[in-house]
């Protein structure tokens, strides 16, 4: 005669809890196993299907003791251990899947049929090791019915765990969400196998050797235990994720700070002519100078109001030579960013000269509108200063080509509404037709031998300095970029 | 005729520079005019005087280049010395084929500048006294009659009276009156001081005497 079980809610209700624990800390696993490699890879792997183990375990054993039968039940504990065994290896299988690059269909199904098989297999093992004085009788049907859910879930939690597992936040309600669902399933899976299985009472005692009865402290036990080992994994997860992204911010900062010095030497490399130009005018100024001083002073009668002009203009030139150099070995230096007013018309001017060269030979006007008032900003002269080098190169490298037009280069400075406006126009060959937002793409370039990261740090910068950069073609006449930057409290 | 004083003109359109130029210049006692711009220079007055430009490859506006490249195609052959905060070797051949005296690279000696700027004067005065001569050359070729100009230049491409006759179809004996006339005229002291005459004439572009 079948015999009446009942079920513990709050038990029922706790198989629940760790259930969605469980599924949590899998979608949570996937990323750290996803982000690791060789021993980081192996280890997290190997915790994570231990750890996973106990939870999907644990879910369907404490799911079967809220049920209770009028006969007393113990269980036969190889069997216990084997079903946990089956439930490390689908743990380990599904982590390994999901933190593989690439997902395939033929993937996702493959290993969602293994897993669900496995699930399977672990609870009617665990159905297996209870020993009573009764014995059990499937219906097919729903025990059919209760595999095809355990492949449906792992298939769905496979899909799901690979989808979410690089997300950034740490505790994510779409994480939750989609953990939620999976234990809805694996519950789903879970009581229609119980309810695939009759109790009939057989009269006859069980062989009761290695069997273990599991009592109401028991099944705390196993439930507290268990959910102190899915929270473990979970924040363990959750350490990990942050470590491993300041680690990774660290890194990129001082990538950052290396490519923008990069950078800078490169557009001065570019510039080497008109760098040594600059240094070569001073210097020369100093040593006719002091010529023509001596000169001065070897005249019968000596000339000394010639010669004191003479000197003074050394003593003047050396300084400035010294100035240039100052202020090139600035934009070379790996110096810590500044913060400080800096009037953009002025660095505009700097650069300027520092290009003349390139101008000169390229045989390009310069026409300049500079706001009168001299707005000023707060922020890095060096950086910005590099920001406008680049855009200048650019221009110039831009209408080296262009023969048909006048090679015209006009920057403007425009102050309104709390922003300052700069805009360097040339009449190159322009932009052509492609996406503008790709110019500002690392390794984007169309220089020969152009390393492609001008842009792409010059809009760091002016970003980082709370502004934005942007460029437009010109109609087939060129191009031009501008940005704005903020304008500093209490300027002009 | 006493030469008029000779003239350096700098221009660049850095100050200290051309104040340091200007000082160098005027030490070794010679005259100066300073320009900041090719724009400024090409609007003054060209100076009557022996003079050479001392040139800054680099200026705004016009650039070195470009200016010799405008005083070649204007036919003002004032000799040119470039100087440069930085030269490359594409410039200075540039220069150098357009006719420069020097292609000096800052910072230069002092003394190179100098040299090259007495090679320049003294270029520019032999020109001058070249352009005289044609001048007056030139003065008295047009006070030739046109008979007189057509046996001159018969006579300096070697035709014998006899053939002169023929060809213009006279007697000899007026060949002769016209070729006494015109090596009067000419101020010529022999046949061959005559053909020189003809080809100094020849060769030299009429140009503008100012310059």
């Amino acid at each position: 005669m079948p015999l009446a079980g009942s079920y513990d809610r709050l038990v029922v209700a706790l198989s629940v809890v760790i259930a969605v624990a469980a599924c949590y800390a899998a979608l949570d696993l996937a990323g750290r196993v996803a982000a690791g490699k060789g021993w980081s890879f192996a280890t997290w792997l190997t915790c994570g299907s231990l750890g996973m183990g106990v939870g999907i375990w644990s879910m369907h054993f404490t799911g079967m003791l809220a049920f209770s039968l009028p006969v007393p039940v113990s269980y036969y504990w190889p069997t216990v251990v084997l079903s946990y065994a089956v439930a490390v290896v689908a743990a380990a299988l599904a982590l390994y899947v999901i933190s593989r690059k690439q997902m395939s269909s033929a993937r996702a199904v493959g290993s969602g049929v293994v897993m669900g098989c496995g699930i399977a297999a672990l609870h009617y093992l665990c159905m297996m090791a209870m020993q009573m004085a009764a014995d059990f009788r499937f219906d097919f049907l729903l025990v059919a019915l209760s595999a095809v859910l355990a492949i449906v879930f792992s298939y769905s939690a496979l899909r799901l765990a690979f989808y979410f597992r690089d997300a950034k936040e740490e505790v994510a309600w779409r994480k939750l969400g989609s953990a939620c669902v999976m234990a809805t399933a694996i519950c789903a899976m879970h009581y229609t196998g119980m309810a695939a299985a009759t109790f009939m009472s057989s009269g006859t005692e069980p062989d009761l050797s290695h069997s273990v009865t599991v009592s109401s402290l028991g099944t705390t036990g196993i439930i507290t235990v268990t959910l102190l080992v899915l929270g473990f994994a979970i924040l363990s997860s959750i350490v990990d994720r942050r470590f491993h992204a300041q680690a990774l911010e660290l890194a990129l900062t001082q990538t950052k700070v290396e490519l923008a010095r990069v950078g800078r030497a490169t557009s001065l490399g570019e510039l080497a002519a008109s760098i040594a130009h600059e240094i070569n005018q001073p210097i020369g100024a100093v040593a006719n100078s002091a010529s023509a001083c001596l000169r001065w002073l070897a005249m019968q009668p000596p000339n000394l109001e010639e010669a004191r002009m003479a000197a003074a203009r050394t003593v003047r030139e050396a300084t400035r030579a010294g100035e240039v150099i100052t202020r090139i070995r600035a934009l070379l230096k790996n110096e810590p960013p500044k913060v400080e007013r800096v009037d953009l018309n002025e660095v505009i001017r700097e650069v300027l000269t520092l290009a003349g060269n390139e101008i000169e030979k390229g045989r390009i006007a310069v026409k300049t509108a500079l706001a009168a008032d001299a707005p000023v900003v707060l922020g890095d002269r060096v950086q910005l200063q590099q920001v406008i080098l680049n855009l200048i190169t650019n221009a110039i490298a831009a209408m080296a080509l262009v023969e048909i037009r006048p090679r015209e280069l006009s920057i403007d400075t425009a102050a309104g509404g709390g922003t300052l406006r700069v805009s360097v126009q040339d009449t190159g060959v322009g932009l052509g037709h492609e996406d503008v937002e790709q110019l500002f793409r690392p390794f984007f370039t169309t220089k020969r031998g152009g390393m492609g990261m001008g842009l792409s740090i010059s809009r760091s910068i002016i970003e980082a300095h709370r502004g934005r950069l942007w460029a437009a073609s010109r109609s087939g006449r060129g191009a031009v970029f501008q940005f704005s930057l903020p304008i500093a409290d209490g300027a002009a | 005729m006493s030469e008029p004083e000779p003239l350096v003109i700098v221009i660049d359109d850095d100050a200290p520079t051309r104040e340091t130029l200007s000082s160098l210049i005027r030490s070794v006692g010679l005259r100066v005019e300073l320009f900041g711009s090719a724009q400024e220079f090409l609007k003054s007055d060209r100076p009557d005087a022996p003079a050479c430009l001392v040139l800054d490859i680099r200026l705004r506006g016009i650039g070195g280049l470009d200016l010799q490249g405008r005083l070649a195609a204007a036919n003002i052959r004032i000799p040119i010395i470039f100087i440069t905060g930085h030269g490359d070797i594409q410039m200075s051949v540039r220069a150098m084929k357009a006719g420069a005296i020097e292609f000096l690279t800052k910072p230069f000696r002092d003394q190179d500048l100098l040299d090259a700027i007495y090679v320049g004067l003294e270029k520019d005065r032999e020109r001058r006294q070249r352009e005289a001569e044609v001048a007056i050359l030139r003065e008295r070729f047009e006070s030739l009659t046109p008979g007189e100009r057509k046996v001159l230049h018969l006579v300096v491409s070697g035709r014998l009276n006899k053939q002169i006759a023929a060809e213009i179809g006279t007697s000899e004996a007026t060949v002769k009156v016209h070729r006494s006339q015109l090596m009067k005229k000419m101020g010529a002291a022999s046949m061959a001081d005559l053909v020189r005459m003809s080809e100094t004439m020849e060769s030299s572009p009429r140009t503008n005497r100012s310059s």
